[in-house]
């Protein structure tokens, strides 16, 4: 029931991820953070199930800090997004396949707003916009409809709030509010979504 | 025994020496897995024991099954300015049976560290007292106590290692140490970790949030919140019928932890309704 | 005495020397010359072939230049068969980064690749270093056009103009005194072509005796990279000049 939205606009990347973890019929927690910055202009969100989420969020942003250093360089967004689908691809043929549903949000060579969707079983799509789980039931229509290319951040915050609203309304769990991101070319930085 | 061996035993050694080296030992001569930190517990030499344990132990897919695992608790911890609380109820049971009402369901790790039981009680047992050779041995080589945070990732890392083959355990890990405060992960067998000022935990974990979260501030005084902890798994022992038993109270404070006695729920459950003039669905 | 330490290549000397290493380093300074200069829109690679014969097939045996994957080749000096190994190797890792992430890898990384490789067995893995230097040339984003030299010992560095194999110290002084910062890829082939002209001990070039291969750009300004044919190495020979300033020399 976790909720992952990312919105990709002209000059940036938002993501948007609850901060309720559930587990059974309790939250133990409402100030969860369901992301990871993997270099100072990517980050990947994820949901699924519970231990292989974080395992492998950390096993990613672990291998892509590390390619860093070894490279001296940053891995651009795309180039990520290549190399999590096949962490994953390789993860489902195995033993214990980690079930985890990725996000990855980024400006691509530090300029262009990248945004990719990854499942469990290795797909990989690159999109303007996209959610995991049941926040895509209620708001993915509503983003075909507003939608538009050449949006700006402060557009794209606007119809964030939409979203937020309509799950507010319809979602039969409270998820505790959003975390929301946006990645720019001045690095990622949090945004007081209140 | 060979030369070598005897020789060892006449050689001076200080405390730190022998100890490092008989659990070495120890665990050399277990298989090792997970960079030879853990022992290796033997899993069905089957393809899937995944499948293998499910169709055994899982009473909701197998109603027949023959392994019934033991089940029921309530556990507490939470935050507050003067350091930690831990609460936890005594009943084990499996199924409808009770089976014992004298369960130590804190596990104390170390004197600056506990943990709490809910679940598999063998599993939590196991491999708690193991974190707490992990511990020791990360003070030997470290010369440091060990922070909470890495303590209770390295036995979230194990239990991740066992992830679907049949280990069931919910249990946080409390303690202080002076560059984290008091601090409360809560780790499961899922491979679940997470921070938090409060958890409950097992069967009677909604109650007992029921009374905590109405009656929890961070600046309640130790006795108001030894009071509260004792009186939230109280509520779940009176509601859950697989909690009960006694409760076992805790203090963790910067010294490490302290002892809050074992509270019978027969005799409290009435002194407290007597004293709140509470539970009034029961009559006196 | 050096007997005792020449042996084994993990073995240092007394005076803190690897032997087979440096004999590894020593053989290849009797191998066919490779030259390499880097110009701004492109790079070239020559190299000399020295086991020449009339009844060598000329297009089956291509000795010196091997395309690493589409925009890396390479040239080598030292035993053909050792350079064999590396390039099988790091072809297969080019294509398994290529995999993962969905770009060609970087030239550095895939000459560090080689050298991790040549570095594993000055220490460990068998009786002998590889007997081989390369030159790589090759294209990426993030520096553009690059020259890049390794030797046996799994050192490696980046170069504008260099050289490997017999003669290379004065192929380096040549290098030195006509490589200008702005050449262009057609004066960068005529020079790579007069320094090795000079190296040989050969007295003419034909394509018999050279390798040419060259990385640049197309007109629509994509990497277009190219081991050159015999007949086009010939045409060019003869275009460049470097031919007619030899006999000229050899008759005086």
């Amino acid at each position: 029931m976790d909720i992952i939205l990312g919105i990709k606009v002209q000059d940036s990347v938002i993501v948007a991820t609850s901060k309720a973890f559930t587990r059974g019929i309790s939250i133990l927690k409402d100030k969860d953070d369901k992301t990871r910055v993997l270099t100072p202009h990517n980050l990947i969100a994820f949901t699924g199930e519970a231990g292989d989420t974080t395992q492998f969020a950390d096993y990613i942003q672990a291998n892509i800090q590390l390619f860093s250093m070894r490279e001296n360089t940053e891995l651009n967004s795309k180039s990520i997004a290549s190399f999590i689908r096949q962490q994953l691809a390789t993860s489902i043929r195995s033993r214990t396949p980690y079930q985890v549903q990725i996000l990855l949000g980024g400006l691509n060579k530090g300029t262009e707003p990248f945004l990719s969707l990854l499942d469990y079983l290795g797909t990989r799509v690159d999109l303007p916009y996209c959610a995991h789980g049941y926040a895509a039931f209620y708001t993915m229509s509503l983003l075909d409809h507003h939608y538009r290319p050449d949006m700006n951040t402060e557009e794209g915050l606007k119809l964030l709030k939409l979203c937020n609203e309509e799950l507010e309304k319809r979602m039969p769990i409270d998820f505790k509010g959003l975390y929301v991101k946006v990645i720019d070319k001045d690095g990622i930085r949090d945004i007081d979504f209140a | 025994m060979s030369i070598a061996d005897i020789g060892k035993r006449f050689t001076y050694k200080t405390q730190f020496e022998q100890e490092l080296e008989e659990a070495s030992s120890e665990f050399q001569r277990l298989q090792p897995s997970l960079n030879s930190l853990a022992p290796s517990i033997a899993v069905p030499p089957i393809s899937q024991p995944t499948d293998f344990l499910r169709a055994h132990t899982d009473y909701d897919s197998n109603s027949d099954c023959k392994i019934r695992m033991a089940h029921g608790t309530t556990t507490l911890a939470f935050r507050f300015q003067g350091g930690i609380i831990v609460a936890v109820d005594s009943r084990a049971s499996a199924g409808n049976w009770i089976a014992s009402q004298t369960v130590k369901k804190v596990i104390e790790i170390n004197p600056m560290l506990l943990g709490t039981m809910a679940g598999t009680a063998c599993d939590c047992q196991y491999w708690e007292t193991w974190l707490g050779t992990q511990c020791r041995l990360h003070e030997l080589r470290n010369k440091e106590r060990i922070s909470v945070c890495a303590a209770s990732k390295i036995l979230s890392n194990l239990v991740y290692s066992y992830k679907g083959m049949g280990l069931g355990m919910g249990t946080m890990i409390c303690g202080y140490t002076p560059k984290e405060g008091p601090t409360i992960y809560y780790v499961d067998s899922d491979g679940t970790r997470l921070k938090g000022d409060l958890f409950c935990v097992g069967s009677g974990q909604t109650f007992a949030y029921g009374v905590l979260d109405t009656n929890y501030k961070w600046e309640l005084s130790v006795d108001d919140a030894l009071y509260l902890g004792k009186r939230a798994i109280l509520a779940a022992a009176h509601r859950d019928a697989y909690s009960g038993g006694s409760i076992n109270l805790f203090h963790v404070t910067e010294q490490g932890w302290v002892f809050h006695g074992n509270h019978d729920v027969g005799a409290l459950f009435w002194e407290i309704k007597e004293k709140e003039k509470s539970f009034n669905n029961v009559e006196a | 005495m050096s007997r005792r330490y020449d042996s084994r290549t993990t073995i240092f000397s007394p005076e803190g020397r690897l032997y087979q290493v440096e004999y590894a380093l020593e053989a290849i300074n009797h191998a066919g010359t490779a030259i390499g200069v880097m110009a701004k829109d492109g790079v070239v690679l020559a190299a000399e072939r020295k086991v020449t014969s009339k009844l060598l097939e000329q297009d089956t045996s291509a000795e010196k230049m091997y395309v690493l994957n589409d925009k890396t080749v390479c040239a080598v000096a030292g035993m053909t068969a050792d350079a064999g190994i590396l390039i099988n190797n790091v072809r297969y890792s080019a294509q398994q980064y290529l995999k993962t992430y969905g770009e060609d890898i970087p030239i550095e990384t895939l000459v560090k690749r080689i050298c991790d490789v040549k570095q594993g067995y000055t220490q460990h893995g068998g009786l002998r270093p590889f007997g081989v230097s390369f030159i790589f040339a090759g294209y990426d984003d993030r520096y553009g056009f690059q020259l890049y030299t390794s030797n046996p010992s799994g050192n490696y560095s980046g170069w504008k103009a260099t050289s490997i194999g017999a003669n290379n110290n004065s192929a380096q002084t040549l290098l030195k005194q006509d490589y200008k910062d702005d050449l262009t890829l057609e004066e960068a082939k005529t020079l790579a072509l007069k320094v090795l002209s000079k190296t040989t001990d050969s007295n003419k070039l034909t394509s018999e005796k050279v390798e040419f291969s060259t990385i640049g750009l197309d007109a629509n300004n994509n990497i277009k990279l190219k081991i050159w044919s015999p007949e086009s190495i010939d045409k060019l020979l003869k275009e460049s000049g470097v031919l007619t300033r030899d006999e000229e020399g050899d008759d005086k």
